[in-house]
């Protein structure tokens, strides 16, 4: 059981929480000097988001850890995310 | 020494074995095809040459015949403007606007594209419409395009094809981040190749001696190649999701760079020779692509894109005034002044292409390409013949020896299809590529599901595979393309130095098709285990 856990948290639910952790990133991220760096850096580093996640969830030995974290990390996204489209946007568009 | 506790490296043993033999002849697929694409280029040039050669990608008078073009065409697609040098030198012209399609979300082109003699600037062909038809009727750019796609997306339909190779790319970088953890002694096995009489036990050492040296290509590769699979797929869509409201236009132009007012009063555009002639001089080296935006207007700019000079990583931007030709600024990639976000993207595409430094960069990620291919193909064989006694990975084994050696017969055999429709005359020539493609994957198959030994079959693929090499360059020349006496007279050196390429290769798949023994022991006893424990 806790092998199937494990595996849909490191599959499935890792690969959904790097992409909530990009698309949100674009809100809580830094614009810089050019204005980009908030959309341009959490594009280029998905890869990195998604492996570090990923090894995370494989190998922290207390699996319910695992999950309460990376769901932490989804929902946190999640919320700023639809924060943007109920209030103030937060990026100049 | 990498040191970890045990169960946290057999995990990761486990993590890297699966990630390998779950994903792994898709990533071969993906890895043998990238090491093809690296030499695009060369190989539209070389299937499809001028002769003679064209002596510079923009010559003198391209200005003129631009503005010719573009009084012949409807006026609604006089208004962005693409110049790039295509197969053979030839330049290719897209005018276009943008426009939205109905049920898919990512922008699109719709125009006409003229296809140019480097030398003459004659017209040699016009294909109007929507970016993906005119693309698909491109003939002398077919091959190479054939082939990168096939890396790309292996010919799936957007964004599928991105979203697999994307996971793909993943896996290999999990493979390459676990293979150098479980490594117990790096140092000392990058270094050791012991000669044993198990033939699996110095597969297994020649395995890691490979893969040790390649880590760092390989997890370069893995990650710029699950950006840029990503960055279309996901990265743009849902950015432009969070950020503009789905537009993802509106984002594009936001991370390019803001465009000058709009200003669509008609004004002459200004010489565009010589602004193609001050980048260069700028740049140190001749311009590789250019965009117009809004041409013949008042606000009319002009990007001169140059690849990187000697010495240099990143390629050049240089912007003009359109309708004036002054030089306006040199600005990066992305954005208009320098930032982290635009460097960090700057060098995704010299690291992943390998075309920072001409022929000597890209041989050098051919190489390390190919020896990603055989890290993965002797990783997938170690992990089944180690699994030998069971049936079904006795019938995984043939599979992995069908892929591993069927892929390249059937990338060989492609060009046969592209050189047979040239000749018939088709239109699109992806159909008879497929074709060419798919009668070399069933005659693997045949070969497979006989009761022939899979070594044997290895060896007879090879041969095969060196038989189709050594026909290509008469294949080229008999549909049509010059000759070495003609090639060698006219200076046409990517096409001879190709076909001597082809030769090389088929003489060496000859030479690796001989016969031998198959590595059919499985180590069980004292030292010999040992090794065993870190293999995958």
């Amino acid at each position: 059981m806790s092998a199937w856990s494990r595996g849909l948290l490191a599959g499935p639910v890792v690969f959904v929480t790097a992409a909530t952790v990009m698309a949100g990133a674009a809100l809580w991220l830094p614009a810089g000097p050019a204005q980009i760096d908030n959309l341009v850096l959490p594009i280029v580093l998905f890869p990195a988001i998604w492996a570090a996640l990923f090894f995370y969830a494989c190998l922290d030995r207390r699996l319910r850890r695992a999950w309460g974290l990376t769901l932490l990390l989804l929902l946190a996204n999640a919320a700023l995310i639809a924060s943007r489209f109920v209030g103030t946007p937060a990026v100049r568009p | 020494m990498i040191a970890l506790e045990r169960d946290r490296t057999r995990t990761l043993l486990a993590i890297h074995g699966w990630a390998g033999v779950l994903l792994g002849l898709l990533l071969y697929v993906v890895i043998a095809t990238g090491v093809v694409a690296v030499f695009a280029d060369e190989i539209g040039d070389w299937a499809s040459p001028i002769d003679p050669p064209a002596a510079a990608p923009f010559p003198a008078g391209l200005g003129l015949r631009i503005a010719e073009l573009s009084r012949q065409i409807d006026p609604a697609y006089v208004d962005e403007l693409n110049l790039y040098p295509r197969a053979g030198g030839r330049i290719e012209a897209f005018f276009h606007r943008h426009i939205s399609v109905a049920g898919d979300a990512q922008p699109h082109a719709e125009g006409a594209v003229f296809e140019l003699h480097p030398r003459t600037l004659e017209v040699l062909s016009r294909r109007d419409g929507i970016d993906d038809e005119v693309q698909a009727h491109d003939t002398s750019n077919a091959l190479a395009a054939f082939l990168v796609d096939l890396h790309v997306s292996l010919h799936l339909p957007a964004p599928y094809g991105y979203l697999v190779t994307g996971v793909l790319g993943l896996a290999m970088m999990v493979a390459a981040v676990t293979g150098l953890l479980v490594h117990r002694h790096l140092l000392k096995e990058l270094f050791t190749i012991r000669r044993f009489r198990d033939a699996l036990l110095a597969r297994r050492d020649r395995h890691v001696v490979a893969a040790s040296w390649n880590l760092p290509f390989a997890f370069v590769l893995a990650f710029t190649g699950s950006y840029f699979s990503f960055a279309g797929s996901i990265g743009i869509p849902v950015m432009a999701m969070v950020a503009f409201g789905g537009d993802q236009t509106a984002l594009i132009e936001a991370i390019v760079g803001t465009p000058p007012t709009e200003n669509p009063a008609p004004a002459p555009m200004a010489d565009l020779d010589g602004m193609l002639a001050d980048a260069a001089r700028r740049a140190g080296t001749a311009a590789s692509f250019v965009s117009v935006s809004h041409y013949g207007r008042a606000d009319a700019q002009v990007t001169v894109f140059t690849p990187p000079a000697a010495g240099e990583l990143i390629s050049h931007n240089l912007v003009y005034d359109g309708s004036s030709g002054a030089f306006v600024r040199e600005k990066p990639g992305l954005g208009l002044v320098p930032s982290a976000g635009g460097a960090l993207a700057a060098v995704m595409a010299p690291l992943h292409f390998g075309n920072f430094a001409g022929l000597l960069s890209k041989s050098v990620w051919f190489a390390l390409g190919f020896a990603s291919c055989y890290v993965t193909l002797t990783g997938l064989q170690l992990w089944t013949t180690r699994r030998a006694e069971s049936p079904p990975w006795r019938a995984a084994a043939r599979v992995v020896i069908g892929v591993g050696y069927g892929l390249p017969l059937a990338l060989a055999a492609t060009p046969i299809g592209y050189f047979a429709g040239r000749v018939a005359g088709v239109d699109r020539t992806e159909a008879p590529m497929l074709l060419a493609l798919a009668a070399a994957a069933a005659l693997t198959a045949l070969l497979g599901t006989g009761r022939v030994p899979a070594e044997r079959n290895a060896s007879t693929l090879l041969r095969l595979t060196g038989a189709v090499l050594l026909s290509l360059p008469l294949l080229r020349w008999a549909s049509g393309g010059p000759g070495w006496i003609t090639a060698s007279a006219h200076g046409l050196t990517t096409l001879m130095s190709m076909d001597a390429v082809l030769i090389a290769g088929a003489w060496l798949c000859w030479r690796a098709g001989r016969p031998r023994a198959a590595p059919t022991a499985l180590a069980t006893n004292g030292d010999a285990a040992a090794p065993l424990e870190s293999a995958p």
